[in-house]
């Protein structure tokens, strides 16, 4: 069984120490990836839950820059201690609250005391505060009243790290919601954003179980998004979902430091009572800030939002530099141990490497493309996901008018296809969309359609594209464009014939054309540029609107949804042979089973059906009332697999939901003559998922020759927020090791240099004068001194090392005797 | 590396606003050799010279500077190569003259004429008059090298073989029994040559072995009209009817190939090269009455140039130096074309300045080795292609939408302007943008450019309905101003025409769509 298709940016990631090594959070795992190559090295595997903190043990010394521990905490409730070198679990502290976000100020404060015994490790931790939990007996007495109110779903808590146990009592806040915890880079602070005002708690230097905290609450009229701590200063800057950042100066001089205290009239933007010295608040961002990151001097401020663009403050002026057109949200920027190297998270499930200073993308690692949103003006399909059935590869449509191409055996992004020629505000409104999107059997040709939506009924426009790929390289190359391939109704289906250079497209608008390409020139001239695609026929049966095609598995017969009926051409003369059938519901899905005489068509709506014609004898074999949101057939059995959504009302009639809870899908697999299915699986998140079979690789199945033939495919399943998972559909639990990991990228050991050594080079290393002069001159005589200093001046070695030998030869050398 | 290449591809992209592809034509015509058959370019295209009447004969001298004689009425008129410029006539012709043709060294020129007398002439004088044929002589011609010899045929079907010095005819040949029309001369030998002949004949002679017959006969199956040896000696073209042949002379007279391209009648050939020099390829160049010129390749038996002319044509010919090509119609009017040829003066001064050491005194010092050239084994790191940005680019990337949609309407390139509006509507702006126009010269110059290009089908399915919007939108600030006004009016003849347009093509499609159901039914 093989997973993947995480999302990178649900939580920061973390840089190693030695800044070779980018650690991100991807659902139950932490994944490793190599900022040289940008491929995964290895994978932190042990969390049942979405892992959402991952903290590097900071290095203390330079030669700690080799140690690789982390910690990590997640939905699980348990907060382990890893040696990601190796990659090995050290230590699992189980604290039972699902935990949200998790800092450990004690690692980043500067241990001052040697000779003490080392101090307890305490970490803070967001988590969510279940139910039965409040009627725990608290000591705080400040808190007590608040644990009466049940309503209260997040708490901040303080674990004790080395002793493996919750701190008693010691619960700084309880918020309605889980909040993300920032810390101050001193470790000094830390502080959560909640609605309208940011709470703050100085980390006291000796942290202990008992410790009691200085808190400041600061206030906004505008619900905050983000925060950050300056390094050095009492700094604290703070977004807001109107984009505008707020900045503290000298926040909790009262509080923390009982300093001088200014006069009340002298706090410029400080709100009431608030404990800072002067509030300054900078405006560009349209919409709400996502990140905010002082850089290490504490000289600039980064910040992102919506917009997709980084802007670089610098804090006492208040000038700005931009890093424009990244092309989704940025969601966190994460600096490293090395200045020249910081990476930042992107919406579109992306981490970009950063080169410091000139904010260049160095390198990008990308996961899946996450499903985007779909304005309600497109009727039709949006959005598909399609499968090459051969090399296990998925193609999905972003956002970015780009088509994704997703290795689902190697977790990684292949190539991507920039459909649409256009550039991507992530604040726009979607007007332009990728409808459709399908590939040829082999996987070298690829259609696309997409649709600008029109301005009050002015410009819309249909685009059919055709692209090819070169059998040796990866990327697509457009060949054809066909503008309005149906005047102005959408395209509903498209479907490529099986073996020959032929395709069909169905409109909305009651026609099917059928286009070709003209390969003879292609083979007379080697040449690709002379593939044009041409309309070859157009066909339409009644007027009806067209939306489903397939093409049978020789392509001999073409079959068209008519609305609720299903018509059978020959593709070559564009002859109508047979109409079948008569569904309740436009069939919005068609597709051939194998090489079987059987034709399976699926129809949603209020009355969905999902119906098995039998082709030999044109009628209905079996159906069943069930909304398919997805078909996949094997191509060489009887087989074909549904992903079906299950319907609200059956949902909770099951004892044991419970288990399954927020399960509403479920995979079923059907051999054609039987209606009742071969096995079932729950899923869940089915809603705009997909299903495919997928021939298991030859690399892979060749120790896996014994199970037979049902062996060689695999069953893909993505669910609606693209993680994927690809299993045995005849699976026994022996199959699961049928499949092997393949993700063993080695790092790739570069002598990176940074700091220092990446500018001016590498210190030669400092060595004994002794070592350098080569000892072949030195031929010892009885009287050196006649021959050391002979010889022009520079072949002389130096002087140091003359001298030492010449005072060698003046004194006098007493043999030893050997007994 | 290929893998790091590609991670590099994720860059922030920047695109410009671009207009829709339009179709290609899959032909393209323009192959290494068609170019340079057009780039024999006359120097005054609009007025070709124009002679009295059809031109009947043309023919370059073998000597630089390659002259020619054009024969037309009762002249012949020699132009220079250099110039295609008139340079002299020869009029002491009683009747039509044919065939002029030059000596191997160019200094004499033998011309025949309709009264069957032979002239030849050095610059403006008659040298010669060689009279035996009692019909009117269409061929007349020097061989390769012999200076002291002619050939000639006329319409008394006998070709004379000629010594110019004493005027005497050396031998009748006699064996075609119909007018002799034309003719050339072995390139391998003087001695040998051939003539075609109305009777379809086509005859080779040699004057060393048989006085009276010919060497031997192929038939072309037509009247022959113009025969050439080709260059290496052992093939000859023979144009007649609307077919050119290929005949292998030395593997006795067997048929290479026919080709049929023209349409009428085939009237001249020529041989005409191909390529830089060294490295020449021979063509066939065949003019015909249906007024083409096609260039065909007898190695590989294909055409591959064909050229049109207005009218029909008679005579072709391709100077010897391959840079000027002359054609003559039958209404007088001479398409000549010339070849610029790259001079070689100027290589030996750009030697000398390479030769001279840079300095850092002067400035190329430090330009030198900047375009450097790279060799065959270097590893090529490509510059990153400049995206180029035009102004409207640059305002829509601001987002100063109705300044960026003015500046394309100030451009001349309504593609573009298209390109803006769509990307306009793509962010739901175009609208605002029209409501934004604020002067009667802005708004004038949209409406200026609906009226010119709502109509033009490309544009038509978004330029229509926004035209509507604009009128239903500015009604007020069109109704205030004289200039706006006009523009209305203008636009309202563009709808009105455009309507007239669908109906006759409606009408046009009532007639044949019945026709082709008929059609479909069968």
């Amino acid at each position: 069984m093989i997973t993947g298709g995480k999302s990178f940016v649900t939580a920061p990631p973390a840089f190693s120490n030695d800044a070779k090594k980018l650690l991100i959070c991807t659902g139950n795992s932490v994944s490793i990836f190599s900022t040289s190559t940008a491929l995964q090295i290895t994978e932190l595997e042990g969390h049942t839950a979405a892992v959402t903190s991952v903290i590097v043990v900071p290095a203390t010394t330079p030669a700690g820059k080799i140690l690789c521990y982390c910690w990590t905490a997640s939905l699980d409730g348990t907060i382990r201690y890893w040696d990601f070198s190796v990659p090995e679990s050290i230590k699992t502290i189980d604290i039972r609250f699902p935990i949200h976000s998790m800092v450990i100020p004690g690692l980043l404060g500067k241990l001052s005391g040697g000779n003490k015994k080392p101090l307890d490790l305490f970490a803070y931790v967001s988590a969510e505060a279940a139910n039965k939990q409040k009627k725990e007996p608290t000591v705080s007495d400040g808190q007590v009243k608040k644990k009466q109110r049940n309503a209260l779903g997040g708490q901040i808590l303080k674990c004790n790290l080395t002793e493996s146990h919750l701190v008693a009592g010691a619960t700084l806040a309880e918020t309605p919601k889980p909040e993300f915890i920032t810390i101050s880079p001193s470790g000094e602070y830390i502080g959560i954003q909640e609605k309208r005002k940011l709470r703050i708690w100085e980390v006291p230097g000796k942290d202990s179980e008992r410790a009691s905290y200085k808190k400041i609450r600061l206030h906004h009229t505008k619900s905050f998004t983000a925060l950050a701590f300056h390094p050095t200063e009492r700094i604290i800057a703070a977004g807001d979902t109107t984009g505008r950042i707020l900045i503290w100066r000298g926040f909790g001089n009262r509080t923390f430091s009982a300093g001088v205290v200014m006069d009340e009239d002298e706090r410029p933007g400080v709100r009431e009572d608030d404990d800072a010295d002067s509030c300054t608040t900078w405006h560009w961002h349209s919409a709400e800030v996502k990140i905010l990151f002082f850089s290490a001097d504490g000289a600039y401020l980064y910040s992102g939002g919506k917009e997709g663009v980084l802007v670089v403050w610098q804090l006492d002026t208040g000038k700005k530099k931009f890093l424009p057109r990244i092309g989704s949200t940025v969601f966190y920027f994460t600096s490293s141990p090395d200045p020249s190297l910081s990476s930042i998270s992107c919406g579109d499930n992306r981490v970009h490497l950063l080169q410091m200073p000139s904010m260049e993308i160095m390198k990008s690692i990308s996961g899946i493309k996450l499903p985007g949103s779909v304005p309600e003006l497109i009727k039709g399909p949006c959005s598909n996901l399609v499968f090459d059935y051969a090399a296990g590869l998925v193609a999905i449509p972003s956002e970015s008018y780009c088509i994704q191409v997703f290795s689902l055996f190697d977790n990684r992004e292949i190539t991507e296809v920039q459909v649409c020629e256009r550039n991507h505000q992530p604040g726009d409104e979607v007007t332009v969309v990728l409808n459709l999107v399908s590939l040829s059997l082999d996987g070298s040709l690829m259609s696309t359609v997409e649709t600008r939506l029109s301005e009050e009924g002015i410009g819309g426009l249909v685009s059919l594209k055709f692209w090819a790929r070169g059998p040796q390289s990866k990327d697509f190359s457009l060949s054809t464009i066909v503008y309005e391939p149906h005047r102005d109704a959408g395209v509903s289906g498209f479907a490529f014939h099986p073996t020959r250079r032929m395709a069909v497209s169905s409109s909305t608008g009651g026609e099917f054309k059928i286009w070709v390409s003209n390969y003879k020139i292609q083979q007379r001239d080697q040449k690709f540029q002379n593939t044009g695609w041409t309309c070859h026929a157009i066909g339409s049966y009644k007027k009806k609107p067209m939306t489903a095609v397939a093409f049978s598995f020789d392509g001999s017969v073409l079959a068209v949804a008519a609305a609720m009926v299903i018509t059978l051409w020959d593709p070559e003369k564009n002859v109508l042979v047979a109409v079948i059938g008569e569904s309740l519901e436009p069939i919005v899905s068609l597709s051939f089973i194998g090489k079987s005489e059987y034709l399976v068509s699926a129809s949603r709506g209020s009355s969905p059906q999902l119906s098995v014609w039998n082709m030999s004898k044109l009628s209905a074999s079996w159906s069943y009332k069930l909304h398919t949101e997805a078909v996949a057939c094997t191509h060489d059995d009887s087989f074909f697999a549904i992903l079906a959504l299950l319907p609200k009302s059956t949902k909770l009639e099951d004892s044991s939901e419970s288990i399954l809870h927020d399960v509403d899908g479920s995979i079923l697999l059907f051999n054609v003559g039987d209606p009742v299915p071969v096995a079932t699986w729950f899923v869940r998140k089915a809603k705009g998922g997909g299903l495919a079979f997928i021939h298991n690789n030859p690399g892979l199945s060749a120790n896996d020759t014994s199970d037979g033939k049902p062996a060689q495919v695999l069953l893909a399943y993505i669910n609606g927020d693209h993680e994927y998972v690809l299993f045995h559909p005849h699976g026994e639990q022996a199959s699961k090791h049928a499949v092997t990991h393949r993700e063993s990228h080695t790092e790739l050991e570069d002598s990176g240099r940074y700091g220092y050594a990446s500018i001016y080079g590498e210190l030669p290393e400092y060595k004994l004068m002794e070592d350098e002069t080569p000892k072949a001159p030195l031929v010892p005589s009885g009287r050196p001194w006649e021959t050391i200093f002979s010889g022009s001046s520079h072949n002389l070695p130096p002087l140091p090392k003359l001298c030492s030998v010449f005072l060698e030869s003046l004194l006098e050398r007493r043999t030893t005797v050997v007994e | 590396m290929a893998e790091e290449s590609d991670q590099q591809t994720t860059m922030p992209k920047s695109f410009p606003v671009k207009p829709k592809l339009k179709p290609t034509s899959r032909k393209s015509t323009t192959t290494p050799e068609s170019k340079y058959w057009r780039s024999f370019k006359s120097p005054d295209p609009q007025n070709p010279k124009k002679l009295i009447s059809s031109i009947t004969s043309l023919s370059f001298s073998p000597a630089a500077p390659h002259d020619f004689a054009a024969t037309h009425s009762a002249t012949v008129s020699i132009f220079s190569a250099a110039t295609l410029e008139h340079k002299s006539t020869l009029s002491a012709f009683t009747d039509t003259a044919t065939s002029a043709s030059y000596r191997s060294d160019g200094r004499l020129l033998a011309a025949g004429s309709y009264s069957g007398k032979i002239q030849v002439f050095k610059t403006r004088s008659i040298l010669r008059h060689l009279r035996s044929h009692t019909r009117p002589v269409h061929f007349v011609k020097y061989p390769l090298a012999d200076k002291l010899h002619l050939y000639s045929g006329g319409d008394d079907s006998i070709v004379k073989y000629w010594d110019v010095v004493t005027e005497t005819v050396v031998s009748d040949l006699i064996g075609h029994k119909d007018y002799v029309r034309c003719g050339d001369g072995c390139p391998a030998s003087d001695d040998m040559f051939v003539t075609g002949s109305y009777d379809h004949g086509i005859r080779v002679w040699d004057v060393r072995v048989s006085r009276a017959s010919s060497v031997m006969e192929v038939n072309h199956g037509k009247p022959v009209e113009d025969v050439i040896y080709l260059p290496s000696g052992g093939l000859i073209a023979t144009a007649g009817g609307n077919t050119v042949k290929i005949w292998d002379v030395i593997g006795g007279g067997r048929l290479v190939y026919s080709m049929e391209s023209h349409n009428k009648t085939v009237t001249s050939i020529c041989v005409g090269k191909v390529g830089r020099e060294g490295g020449e390829e021979n063509r066939i160049l065949s003019v015909s009455l249906d007024g083409y010129m096609k260039v065909f390749d007898y190695s590989r038996f294909k055409i591959t140039h064909s050229m049109r002319f207005p009218t029909a044509l008679l005579s072709i010919a391709f100077s010897p130096d391959s840079s000027t090509r002359v054609i003559g119609s039958s209404n007088g009017v001479l398409y000549a074309g010339k070849r610029s040829v790259k001079e070689n003066v100027g290589s030996e001064v750009a030697e000398e300045t390479k030769k001279r050491a840079l300095r850092p005194s002067y400035f190329r010092y430090f330009h030198r080795s900047q375009n450097e050239k790279p060799s065959e084994g270097d590893y090529l790191i490509m510059r990153k292609k400049k995206v180029k940005l035009t102004e409207h680019d640059k305002l829509l990337k601001k987002f100063r939408h109705k300044e960026a949609l003015v500046s394309a309407l100030r451009g001349k390139n309504p593609g573009s302007v298209v390109a803006v509006m769509e990307e306009l509507v793509a962010r739901k702006k175009l609208l605002k943008c029209v409501q934004n126009l604020e002067t009667e010269e802005e708004l004038g110059l949209l409406l200026g450019f609906l009226q010119r290009y709502m109509t033009v089908p490309r544009y038509a399915g978004l330029l229509i309905g926004f035209s509507k919007k604009v009128v239903e939108m500015r009604a007020e600030d069109v109704s205030a101003s004289e200039a706006l006004r006009v523009h209305i009016r203008n636009l309202k003849r563009a709808v009105e025409e455009e309507v007239r347009i669908q109906q006759s093509l409606q009408e046009i499609q009532g007639i044949i769509s019945p026709l082709l159901r008929i059609a479909g039914r069968r």
